[in-house]
């Protein structure tokens, strides 16, 4: 038992090990600690979804998680989602070309939110999209954008 | 949030002699969807903060036995509303899983821990209470089992004695044909936290069970073996006599912003209709 | 051009940036030794101050400072748009829920909030608090303001700020065949950008920094000048892109407490408020309306009489102005020949009220169309009838002395009817309705711009508006590539730095494709004179031989493009051509608002939907939005503002409000028991759709967006609401728990 944890984690596909204090949320600890400020912080109760990551395969809102909680894990960001040669992932391009991001405070969050889901359904249906998009506030309300730019992503990965 | 320590047992048996010897200063952290807001809020300030997630008895999280399917303590929404079984046998269950929260919330969120909260509003404890789970727990006396009437107390409060943890909740899988039906008011259809949760049943032998919360201290299990509420053509007045009964012990709460005690009353009567007649359409299909 | 100019769906500049995460939003930008600050507030209202204990939150490891109203110059200086009336720290007393009453700054954000909750503040509550318009106008009721803050001012001892009186003919004299008379509520809300609001400063040479998530970067620059009586020049404003504004980032706040922190530590601090703090710190005006409306037998509307009481708080940051510019439309768009406006502003023990989306309009909105419709049905017109027949036509002057009608506005009427079937038969159980909204743009503007065609034929644009995400940036850069034929990919627009980007009033009132999109075109322009002269020289041709056209340069026998035009008329040392551009709307001291109206944002909302007899919840089926824009720069963020605003409209109508307690307490700070629409509460079938005749004052045409499509989204669910069920309900929001105590009492 301690107060601080060394722990190892794959962070946008880059193993690291790094010292954590066991308060510290992973949000605390992504943004302030590693810098990856493109997750973000706005309600602190889960409710928002600005926070999300991609853990192990899931969204979560990792303003809910100590950061203790992902030795061992494979944790997904914003930061992450872009191809390896640094070119925009599809969905990252749907969400350009549908106009999805208006202030874009949400997006990243929207993005883990939407990639996590077609992750695990490839082609969803529109009310899906909006069921599993619905702990992403977006108060510019780009909903209708932003469930398009999934289905495009979605259509895109067929051809 | 303050610090505090943080322990990763990888048994049970750890975890009770952390317990144990920390009593109230230690919390147990599951999906932490409750605990880490509480701990922001200086609700809850641990001296010690007990992770259950690297115990390996507590996997695989869902087993199946032919009589009972058990259900692990570290368990998430996500992992119960996607289970073949749990949706073969328990629908009414998975679909209160899949309203707790966002996606985000369920993939963290542990049933167990949505029971040992003790939150009023819960969702999973009506269906819990249709369908006769029981608490595994495990403790300083060794293990042992309760049904989940008796376990849910009050708000906050579970029947967990010092240096005990729930390992899992089991479920006896029906043997005979059953229609349940879960549901619940909120003031919108994105995620929001229950100002009803209602799950209702029909048995063999005209035998309907309805469980309700968030409208007093715990949910509440009402059984009608009368026959009228389970007989599709029993007349409304008649059903009507009798809901009025079951939701005689509902006691919404005065100063709740979320609904006024009226509303709430009032809605239970219109969704405990509703759920009614789901539940008596899917044991029509059932049987 | 089409591809990239005007009317192109472009993508978004600064949209790589929002969708890697890239984009440095004011919380992701880190100063080195940076100091975190947190608020000490009260759990209470209204309380005196008796003294502030610093001690025990002094051992907190870490503490560098505990700024309370004595550390400050005395009197404590204070502030406003309008007023100067908001101390920078509550000032002996408390005057609403959550006011700061004193900041900790510390090396770390934890030492920071464990030592503001060890700040020990005595103080007393306060009996008596002012919470709603009653509490205010009750002869007994404490003064929230001390009259010494507006000294001379006839309405200082009342807890009214300002009583306005517009309108024109003479109601009293007028004869109708039928007059209604109601009052609607409209309730308090908040804007809830999900950026939740932030503030930097540093010690800057002999100057400061500040750095804010503000929409106007240069009033908070020429604020922070007179606080600390610093030269502009010595006031470096850093307003990086809000995330999220809707009125509630235009006025400078708590910028000038941080500045404060930032000179007497000596070392940059920030502060991020939490989105509860946010609740603290903007809303919307609540506001009770009472309307007069007096109709003759056929529809004919004969006079409106308003009464509007909008409940301000405790300072008026811009309220005064969201009274009178929503009170002075209140008769819409309607030609009326007998208007009288009573606005009133009421202070109140409440978080100040401030710009919000719509300023004001919303709230009259909902009472004046919900009105009309009262009158129709008991006349027994058609409801969209009766606002054709009253509609005022375009030029026509329906506001005497402003400016007339700049849009036919009929056709975003009929648009709206026509695609919500607005004569097709209704299924049983659903309702329908359609409602009017109108708020005028600006009434003074000026923006200056700068546009660099830089040596290698890529461009710069220079303007002061913040891109909160109306997609300002793209629409500038799309007016550069129109008129400097240089494709969108070469633009880049620079802005949120008061030392290098020129003036701009402000951000706001749909207003910036108009005046700054007019500034950036005439930049633009200048560059193109600027060309024309050098060309002239270099190749010896009288500059009427010239023409710039689509990015390609003819002189007499020769074709180049804009870039080699330029590069053979720089010659080989290079360079570039800076092109400079304004837009002024002055001030006009006889119209009621100072000026008139720089154009109409004009819209039409119809709503199709259906409640739920059992529990009362409404389900929008279909939400039309037909907006009058003159031109649409990019249809893409037209249609994103549009039903943004739309969704937004929608918020209010069926669930958002505060809540209090008895104690003007908020009980629904935050994101659990607030709630706004997620991608599950959206309508069935949402539809924008704008009319383009291209009679806009803005470049191509173009009149300003953004606001319109949630002006009349209240009355128009209402009236559906009314139709589906026969109930009136005539105070938001409509929540399923509303609308079934309104079934059970007819019940
Ligand atoms: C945004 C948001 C939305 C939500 N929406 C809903 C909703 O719609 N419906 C609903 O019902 N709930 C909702 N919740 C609450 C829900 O997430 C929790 O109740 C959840 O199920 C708790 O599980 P957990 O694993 O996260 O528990 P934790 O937070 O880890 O623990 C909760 C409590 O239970 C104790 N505990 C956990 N596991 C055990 C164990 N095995 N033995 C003994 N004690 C234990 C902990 O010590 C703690 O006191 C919501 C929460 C959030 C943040
Ligand atoms: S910040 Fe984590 S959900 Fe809002
Ligand atoms: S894009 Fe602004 S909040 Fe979603």
């Amino acid at each position: 038992m301690s107060e601080s944890l060394i722990i190892e984690a794959t962070i946008n596909g880059f193993r690291r090990s790094f010292e954590v204090a066991v308060h510290h949320t992973l949000l605390d600890v992504l943004r302030d600690q590693l810098g990856l400020t493109g997750t973000k912080e706005c309600c602190v109760v889960g409710e928002c979804g600005a926070c999300s990551v991609i853990v192990d395969g899931r969204p979560m809102n990792s303003c809910l998680m100590l950061a203790v909680e992902v030795d061992g894990a494979e944790v997904t960001t914003v930061e992450g989602l872009a191809l390896g040669d640094g070119h925009l992932s599809p969905l990252q391009g749907a969400f350009l070309d549908a106009g999805a991001a208006q202030c874009g405070f949400c997006i990243p969050g929207q993005l883990i939110a939407a990639q996590a889901l077609l992750d695990r359904i490839p082609h969803p249906t529109i009310d899906e999209i909006h069921e599993a998009m619905a702990g992403n506030l977006c108060r510019c309300a780009g909903y209708e954008q932003i469930a398009k730019a999934v289905q495009a992503a979605a259509e895109a990965a067929n051809s | 949030m303050k610090t505090f320590e943080y322990a990763r047992p990888s048994t049970v048996a750890e975890a009770v002699a952390l317990l144990e010897q920390h009593g109230p200063d230690a919390e147990l952290l599951a999906g932490g969807t409750d605990l880490v807001i509480e701990m922001r809020n200086a609700w809850k300030v641990p001296k010690v903060v007990i992770d259950l997630k690297r115990i390996d008895e507590l996997r695989p999280a869902i087993r199946e036995n032919g009589q009972w399917i058990s259900i692990s303590s570290t368990t998430v929404m996500t992992d119960i509303a996607e289970d073949a079984r749990i949706q073969k046998y328990f629908p009414a269950l998975v679909e209160s899983a899949v309203v707790v929260g966002s996606v985000q919330i369920r993939a963290r969120a542990t049933l167990a821990g949505n029971i040992c909260n003790g939150s009023p509003a819960a969702d999973t404890a009506p269906p819990l209470l249709i369908y006769r789970a029981v608490v595994a727990i495990a403790g300083p006396a060794g293990r042992h089992k309760i049904p989940i009437d008796d376990f849910i107390v009050g708000p906050g409060k579970v029947a967990l004695g010092r240096g005990e943890l729930v390992t899992g909740i089991e479920l006896p899988i029906p043997r005979q044909p059953i229609g349940a039906a879960y549901t619940r008011l909120t003031r919108r259809r994105g995620t929001d936290l229950a100002s009803i949760t209602l799950c209702c049943s029909v048995e063999e032998g005209g035998v309907a069970r309805i469980a309700y919360g968030s409208v007093g201290p715990r949910a509440v299990l009402v059984e009608d073996s009368s026959g009228v509420l389970a007989d599709p053509g029993a007349p409304d007045e008649r059903k009507s006599e009798i809901l009025d009964e079951v939701f005689a012990d509902a006691s919404p709460s005065l100063r709740s912003m979320r609904a006024s005690p009226d509303y709430r009353r009032a809605m239970l009567r219109v969704l405990g209709a509703r759920a009614l007649q789901t539940a008596i359409d899917r044991f029509g299909d059932a049987s | 051009m089409k591809a990239d100019g005007i009317g192109a769906a472009a993508h978004r500049l600064g949209g790589i940036g929002r969708v890697t995460g890239h984009q440095q939003y004011l919380a992701d930008i880190r100063l080195a030794d940076m100091l975190h600050v947190k608020l000490v507030k009260l759990d209470c209202a209204r309380a005196r101050i008796v003294s502030v204990d610093k001690s025990a939150a002094e051992q907190v490891p870490g503490v560098r400072l505990i700024m309370t109203a004595d550390d400050l110059p005395q009197p404590v200086p204070r502030f406003g748009p309008q007023f100067q009336d908001r101390p920078i720290l509550a000032d002996g007393e408390t005057k609403y829920h959550g006011e700061p009453v004193a900041a900790v700054a510390a090396d770390t954000k934890e030492a920071a909030e464990e030592a503001a909750r060890l700040v020990v503040v005595e103080h007393e509550v306060l009996e008596g608090g002012v919470f709603s318009v009653a509490d205010a106008l009750d002869p007994g009721a404490p003064l929230v303001q001390d009259p010494s803050i507006r000294a001379d001012d006839q309405w200082a001892r009342t807890n009214i700020l300002r009583e306005h009186r517009f309108g024109w003919g003479d109601v009293d004299a007028q004869e109708a065949d039928l007059v209604i008379e109601n009052l609607y509520e409209f309730p308090m809300v908040t804007h809830f950008a999900i950026e939740p609001h932030g503030f930097m400063a540093a010690p800057d040479g002999e100057g400061i920094a500040v750095w804010s998530t503000i929409q106007h970067p240069y009033l908070l620059q020429k604020t922070i000048g007179k606080l600390l009586k610093l030269p502009l020049s010595k006031v470096r404003v850093f307003a990086p892109d809000p995330g999220g504004g809707f009125g509630g980032k235009q006025n400078p706040k708590l910028e000038p407490l941080v500045a404060y922190i930032a000179l007497h530590t000596g070392r940059p601090a920030r502060l991020v408020l939490t989105l509860e703090e946010t609740f603290q710190a903007v809303r919307r005006a609540s506001a009770e309306v009472t309307v007069r409306t007096g109709l003759n037998s056929d529809g004919t509307l004969v006079f409106e009489d308003f009464e509007c009481n909008f409940l301000i708080g405790a300072y008026v940051d811009i309220a005064d102005r969201v009274v009178t510019k929503g009170s002075y439309l209140a008769a819409g768009p309607y030609r009326v020949p007998a208007v009288r406006i009573v606005a009133r502003g009421i202070l109140s023990h409440t978080t100040p009220s401030t710009a919000f989306r719509g300023f004001g309009i919303p709230q009259v909105t909902w009472a004046r169309e919900s009105n009309l419709d009262e009158g129709a049905r008991a006349l027994g017109i058609d409801r969209l009838e009766i606002r054709l027949h009253n509609l005022a036509e375009k030029g026509e002057e329906f506001v005497p002395g402003d400016t007339p009608a700049d849009g036919h506005w009929v056709q975003s009427v009929q648009r709206a009817a026509e695609l919500i079937g607005w004569d097709q038969p209704l299924a049983p159980g659903r309702g329908r309705g359609i409602a009017l909204g109108l708020k005028s743009g600006p009434t003074t503007g000026l923006s200056y711009s700068t546009v660099r065609l830089l040596a290698d034929g890529s461009v710069l644009v220079f303007s002061g508006t913040s891109d909160m995400g109306q997609g300002a940036r793209t629409v500038f850069a799309q007016i550069a590539s129109q008129e400097l034929g240089v494709p969108l990919d070469r633009i880049s627009v620079v802005m949120g730095d008061s030392s290098v980007v020129p003036y701009d009033q402000q951000t706001s009132a749909s207003r910036s494709s108009v005046l700054m999109g007019t500034a950036v075109f005439n930049a633009c322009l200048d560059i193109r004179n600027k060309l024309t002269a050098l060309i002239a020289a270099r190749f010896e041709v009288p500059e009427s031989d010239i023409s710039i056209e689509g990015g390609v340069v003819r002189i007499p026998d020769v074709e180049m493009t804009i870039t080699e035009a330029l590069q053979a008329g720089l010659g080989p040392l290079g360079g570039e051509l800076v092109g400079n551009g304004e837009m002024r709307k002055d001030k006009d001291p006889s119209h009621p608002l100072g000026g008139s109206a720089a154009f109409f944002e004009f819209n039409t909302t119809a709503i199709e939907l259906e409640v739920d007899p059992g529990t009362g919840e409404i389900t929008i089926l279909r939400h039309i939005t037909v907006g009058d824009v003159g031109t649409a720069l990019n249809p893409l963020q037209v249609a994103g503002q549009d039903e943004g605003a739309a969704i937004m409209g929608l918020g209010h109508t069926l669930m958002e409000h505060y809540i209090f307690d008895e104690d003007g307490r908020i009980r629904n700070l935050g994101a659990i028991d607030y709630r706004i629409p997620t991608s599950m509460d959206l309508p069935l079938q949402m539809r924008s759709d704008s009319i383009e005749n291209a009679d806009g004052p803005g470049p191509y045409g173009v009149k300003g967006i953004s606001e319109g499509a949630l002006l009349a989204v209240s009355p128009a669910v209402g009236s559906a609401v009314t139709e589906a069920t026969g109930l009136i309900i005539r105070d938001l929001p409509l929540t399923p728990q509303r609308v079934w105590e309104a079934m059970t009492e007819r019940a």
